[in-house]
C-alpha cells in the first residue's frame, strides 16, 4: 500500500538511467579514470557500486549529475541518458530535477537555518512555485523520518539525521534516479543504520538508486552490484554472484562478506543473504554442529579466553575525570581508566559519547574539571609538552589537519626540530619512522599529492617520528578502502608488537574485533563497559542499546554456542568441531 | 559550543522583515562612520544596548567580550601614536598622551566596537536565508547575495578546523608564541596551509553540493519562505531613517567631531 510518506518517481522510460561508453580522463592525468564503462540501470532497480579508492566510482556518480565533466575538467566521451532523455550539452543545475545526489560531507551540502527551508532549497533554485513546495515538503521530511523537525536548525541534527535530511532535500525534487556517494563514512553505527534503513525503505518504494559503498555486507540487499577496478568494470552482476568471486574482490580492494568468505572456506557453494541463511547453510553440510546450537544469544557460559585483566602498572591513569564546555552539559562524567603499556585498546560509542574528548585529555589538549590524569605515575599537568609527546602521540581522523611542509621527509621531521634534536639525530628518526610506514620511497613526494591512505600513513610517522609509548588514533580507517584500511591496521599492530600502547577510537566492529585486545565503552560522557574484546561482543543487550553490532561472523559464531572473532577463527571452530 | 551566532528569539526584532534588518545594519554602519566624538556615539551604542537586551544578544557578546576589549584598547593606545594634536600630558617616548589624543583614539575604539556590536546584533537575529532575501530585495543578484550570506555559514567551520590544526601541531611541539611579532605571524604557516587547503577542498565540495541541487538553474529562484511587511517595519524604517539623520546631523554640525575641520 502507498503512504503518504511514498515519493512518487517519475520515469517515462523503462531505463532510469543508460550509461555506455563513458571515458574520462581527469585534465593533467596521466590515464583515465573511467575507461569504456557501460551499464543500464533499470527503473525501481538498486545499484552498489563498490571499489578501490581511486577506482573511478565517485567519478561515474559526478557524470551521471554532468559534474564530470561540466564542473571537474577533462575529456569526456561516451553518452549518458536519464529516463530516456540525453545529458550531453545540460549543465550540473539542468541534471539536478532529473538526478539527486548525496554527497559524502554532509557538512557541506546543507545551506539553510531550517530544516523544512533545506528541503525547499533545490525547489527554489528551479523556480517551483511556493504552493508546489508546501507540498512536497512534508512527504519528503515524512520518507525520511524527520516529521517534526521542520523548524530545527540542521547543524543541529546528528550525522544520521543531516544526511537524511540531505536524502529529503534531493527527493523533493522527484528524480529519476539518486546516487548516494559513500553517503555513511563520516556516520557512526547509529547513523550508519539509520542512512542504509532509509535506502532499504526508499528501494521498497521502487526509486532508482546507485549506492556508492565500502562495505559490502550493506549492499548484499542490493539488485545488483558494479565493481570498479582502474576506471573499468571488473563485475557487473546480482549481489550473490558478486560476492562470491572473493579472488576478484580482493584484487579490487573490496572486503568479501564475512559470511560468504566462511562458506566458501568450508566448502560451501552459498552466498547467504543474512546470518540466518549461512546458519542453514552450514547445517546443511555440517549437520552434526545442530546440536551445539543455542536458543537465543549465547550466554556468559560460552567458552572463550579470559578477559583483559590489569596485570602491569598503569602506563596511563585517568582518576575521576570530568570536563564540560562553558554552559554546556558534561562531555565526561567521572571516568576512571587505566591503561597498561604494550596494550591495544578500542574506545567506542556513538558520537557525541566523549571518546575523543577523553583521547584530548590524555594528551593534554584539555582540562579536566575534576579528577587527575597520569603519564607513568606522573601528573600529567606537571608535565611539560615535549615530555608528554614523547609519551603519548595523537593522531588525528583526518590527516590533513596536520600536513603542510612541502615534502614528506620535512612533514615528519616538523616534530623532532620543534623539540630540537640534532639534524643527524632527526634524519635517522625520519628514515625510520617512513620505513615503518612504507613511505620511504616517497620522503621527497609532495604530501598533498598522496593518496588518503598514504596521508594517513604520514600523519602516523610525524608523530611517531617523537619514538611515544603510546599511540592514539582517532578513526584511522575512515575513508580508506578495505585495501587501506588493511595495511593501516597491519601498521598499527607492528607498532603494537613492538612494544608501543595503541588506542583507536572507531566505529568498525571488524577492526575492534580483529585487532583490539579490549574495549571501553562510552555513553553520555560516562563509561559503560571496560573488558576483553570476546565479553563485550557477549553483551547483547549493551550493543542494542548503543547501535553497535558485532561483525557477522561473530554473530553466527554465537548462534552456534562459541564467539569467533574472524572468520578464520570461525572455519577452525566448525572444522573442528564436524 | 555553537559555531553560530543566530539566536532563534520571538521578539519583534527578530520578526523585522529582512530587508528592514539589512538598512538597519546599512544605517547602523552609517550612524557610526560620521561620528568621531565619543558623547555623540553614545546614542547609537545606547540603540544597541536596548536592542542587544531586547533581543536575549547577550551570550554572543560575552563570547566575543575579548575582541570588544582588545578593540578599544588597542585602539586607544594605536592613535597615541599617530594623532599628534593637544598639550601633552605625560611625556613617554613614541607616544603622545594628550587629552585631545585620548579622546580620539578612545572614539576610534568605541566606533569599532559599535560596528562589530552591529554586525553581532544583526548576526543575532538573522537567519542567513533572510540575509539572502533581504539582500535581493535591495536588487543585489542572487548570486552575490548569496555568496555573501554563505561565507557567513563558513567562516565559523574554517574557525573550527583551525582550532583542530593548531591543536594537531602543538602536539607535535609548535610553539606558536616563540618570537616577536612578525615571527609569531611567520609561526601560523603550519596552520595557514592546512586551513587553506581545507577551505579549497570545503568550497569545492560545497560548489558541487549547490550546483547538484539546481544552484543557477534560474537567475531568479522562487522563495520558500514568505515575509509580508508589517506596520512594525514601517515604523521601524522610519525610526532608523530619524537615528541615520540624526548621526549625520551630528557631524554636519560639528557635534560630532574632534578638533578642527580638516
Amino acid at each position: 500500500m502507498k503512504t503518504d510518506a511514498q515519493i512518487p518517481v517519475s520515469i517515462p522510460a523503462a531505463h532510469a538511467a543508460s550509461v555506455e561508453g563513458v571515458t574520462f580522463t581527469y585534465h593533467g592525468a596521466d590515464r583515465p579514470a573511467l575507461r569504456a564503462v557501460s551499464f543500464a540501470q533499470a527503473a525501481g532497480e538498486t545499484i552498489g557500486v563498490m571499489g578501490a579508492s581511486g577506482a573511478g566510482k565517485s567519478t561515474l556518480a559526478k557524470c551521471l549529475n554532468r559534474i564530470v565533466p561540466e564542473f571537474e575538467d577533462g575529456d569526456f566521451h561516451g553518452a549518458i541518458t536519464i529516463a530516456g532523455e540525453p545529458l550531453e550539452h545540460l549543465r550540473v543545475c539542468d541534471v539536478a530535477p532529473k538526478v539527486g545526489m548525496v554527497f559524502q560531507d554532509f557538512e557541506s551540502q546543507l545551506f539553510s537555518t531550517n530544516v523544512a527551508h533545506e528541503v525547499a532549497f533545490a525547489m527554489e533554485q528551479v523556480g517551483m512555485d511556493r504552493a508546489e513546495m508546501d507540498r512536497r515538503i512534508m512527504p519528503a521530511l515524512e520518507a525520511v523520518g524527520l516529521r517534526g523537525f521542520e523548524h530545527r536548525d540542521p547543524m543541529s541534527l546528528s550525522g544520521g539525521e543531516k544526511q537524511r535530511l540531505a536524502i529529503a532535500s534531493v527527493l523533493a525534487l522527484r528524480p529519476s534516479v539518486i546516487v548516494l556517494d559513500e553517503p555513511t563514512t563520516d556516520l557512526d553505527p547509529e547513523g550508519r543504520a539509520e542512512v542504509f534503513a532509509l535506502i532499504a525503505k526508499l528501494r521498497a518504494e521502487g526509486l532508482s538508486l546507485i549506492v556508492i559503498e565500502h562495505e559490502s555486507e550493506e549492499l548484499r540487499a542490493a539488485d545488483r552490484i558494479i565493481v570498479l577496478r582502474e576506471g573499468e568494470v571488473a563485475a557487473d552482476g546480482p549481489p550473490a554472484e558478486v560476492f562470491a568471486r572473493t579472488e576478484l574482490l580482493t584484487t579490487c580492494g573490496v572486503r568479501p562478506p564475512g559470511l560468504g568468505r566462511a562458506l566458501e572456506l568450508l566448502g560451501i557453494d552459498a552466498q547467504p543473504k543474512d546470518v540466518d541463511a549461512a546458519l542453514e547453510a552450514i547445517l546443511r553440510t555440517y549437520p552434526r554442529l545442530a546440536k551445539t546450537l543455542i536458543e537465543g544469544p549465547a550466554d556468559s557460559s560460552v567458552e572463550h579466553p579470559p578477559t583483559a585483566a590489569a596485570k602491569n602498572p598503569a602506563f596511563i591513569g585517568i582518576e575521576n575525570v570530568s570536563f564540560g564546555y562553558a554552559d554546556g552539559p558534561r562531555v565526561l562524567d567521572s571516568i576512571d581508566l587505566q591503561v597498561e603499556a604494550g596494550e591495544f585498546l578500542a574506545i567506542v560509542g556513538q558520537n557525541g559519547s566523549g571518546k575523543t574528548t577523553l583521547a584530548k585529555h590524555i594528551v593534554g589538549l584539555l582540562q579536566p574539571a575534576t579528577g587527575r590524569v597520569t603519564i607513568d605515575g606522573k601528573d600529567r599537568t606537571q608535565m611539560r609538552p615535549a615530555e608528554t609527546a614523547r609519551a603519548v602521540a595523537y593522531v588525528f581522523q583526518n590527516p590533513d589537519h596536520q600536513i603542510f611542509a612541502a615534502t614528506v621527509e620535512d612533514e615528519v621531521a616538523f616534530g623532532p626540530r620543534n623539540f630540537g634534536l640534532p639534524e643527524d639525530e632527526i634524519r635517522r628518526r625520519c628514515d625510520e619512522a617512513l620505513e615503518a610506514v612504507g613511505l620511504r620511497n616517497e620522503r621527497q613526494s609532495d604530501p598533498f599529492l598522496l593518496s588518503k591512505g598514504e596521508r594517513q600513513r604520514l600523519a602516523v610517522a610525524s608523530v611517531l617520528v617523537l619514538r611515544p609509548r603510546m599511540l592514539i588514533l582517532d578513526e584511522p580507517t575512515t575513508g580508506l578502502d578495505h585495501r587501506e584500511q588493511l595495511r593501516m591496521m597491519a601498521l598499527v599492530r607492528d607498532l603494537n608488537r613492538a612494544g608501543i600502547a595503541i588506542v583507536i577510537i572507531t566505529h568498525t566492529p571488524w577492526l575492534v574485533a580483529e585487532y583490539a585486545r579490549r574495549v571501553v565503552l562510552m555513553r553520555k560522557g560516562a563509561k559503560i563497559f571496560d573488558g576483553g574484546v570476546r565479553e563485550f561482543f557477549m553483551q547483547d543487550e549493551l550493543l542494542r542499546s548503543s547501535s553497535f553490532r558485532a561483525p557477522e561472523i561473530t554473530e553466527l559464531s554465537r548462534r552456534f554456542g562459541t564467539l569467533a572473532l574472524n572468520t578464520d577463527e570461525f572455519v577452525a571452530w566448525v572444522k573442528g568441531r564436524a | 559550543m555553537p559555531i553560530y551566532l543566530y539566536i532563534d528569539r520571538g521578539t519583534f526584532v527578530h520578526r523585522l522583515h529582512p530587508t528592514v534588518k539589512v538598512f538597519a545594519l546599512f544605517v547602523m554602519f552609517w550612524s557610526v562612520y560620521w561620528v568621531d566624538q565619543p558623547i555623540a556615539l553614545l546614542p547609537v551604542g545606547l540603540v544597541m544596548l536596548w536592542i542587544a537586551q531586547l533581543t536575549d544578544s547577550w551570550p554572543n557578546f560575552y563570547r566575543l567580550r575579548w575582541l570588544f576589549g582588545i578593540l578599544v584598547f588597542t585602539t586607544t593606545i594605536a592613535w597615541m601614536v599617530f594623532y599628534r594634536r593637544g598639550a601633552v600630558l605625560v611625556n613617554i617616548p613614541v607616544f603622545h598622551v594628550s587629552r585631545l589624543s585620548l579622546v580620539f583614539g578612545f572614539g576610534r575604539g568605541i566606533k569599532l566596537a559599535e560596528l562589530l556590536a552591529a554586525s553581532v546584533l544583526f548576526l543575532s537575529t538573522t537567519k542567513i536565508e533572510e540575509f539572502t532575501y533581504g539582500l535581493q530585495r535591495m536588487r543585489v543578484p542572487y548570486r552575490v547575495s548569496f555568496a555573501i550570506s554563505l561565507s557567513f555559514r563558513l567562516v565559523p567551520l574554517f574557525i573550527d578546523s583551525a582550532v583542530t590544526i593548531v591543536d594537531a601541531q602543538r602536539l607535535r611541539g609548535y610553539d606558536f608564541n616563540q618570537g616577536g611579532p612578525l615571527e609569531r605571524v611567520r609561526r601560523y604557516v603550519p596552520v595557514v596551509i592546512p586551513v587553506f587547503m581545507g577551505a579549497l577542498r570545503k568550497a569545492n565540495n560545497m560548489a558541487m553540493a549547490l550546483e547538484a541541487r539546481g544552484f543557477g538553474f534560474s537567475h531568479e529562484p522562487t522563495t520558500f519562505i514568505e515575509y509580508p511587511v508589517t506596520s512594525t517595519d514601517i515604523m521601524a524604517f522610519v525610526f532608523l531613517i530619524g537615528l541615520g539623520t540624526m548621526n549625520f546631523m551630528f557631524y554636519w554640525t560639528g557635534v560630532g567631531r574632534i578638533g578642527p575641520l580638516k
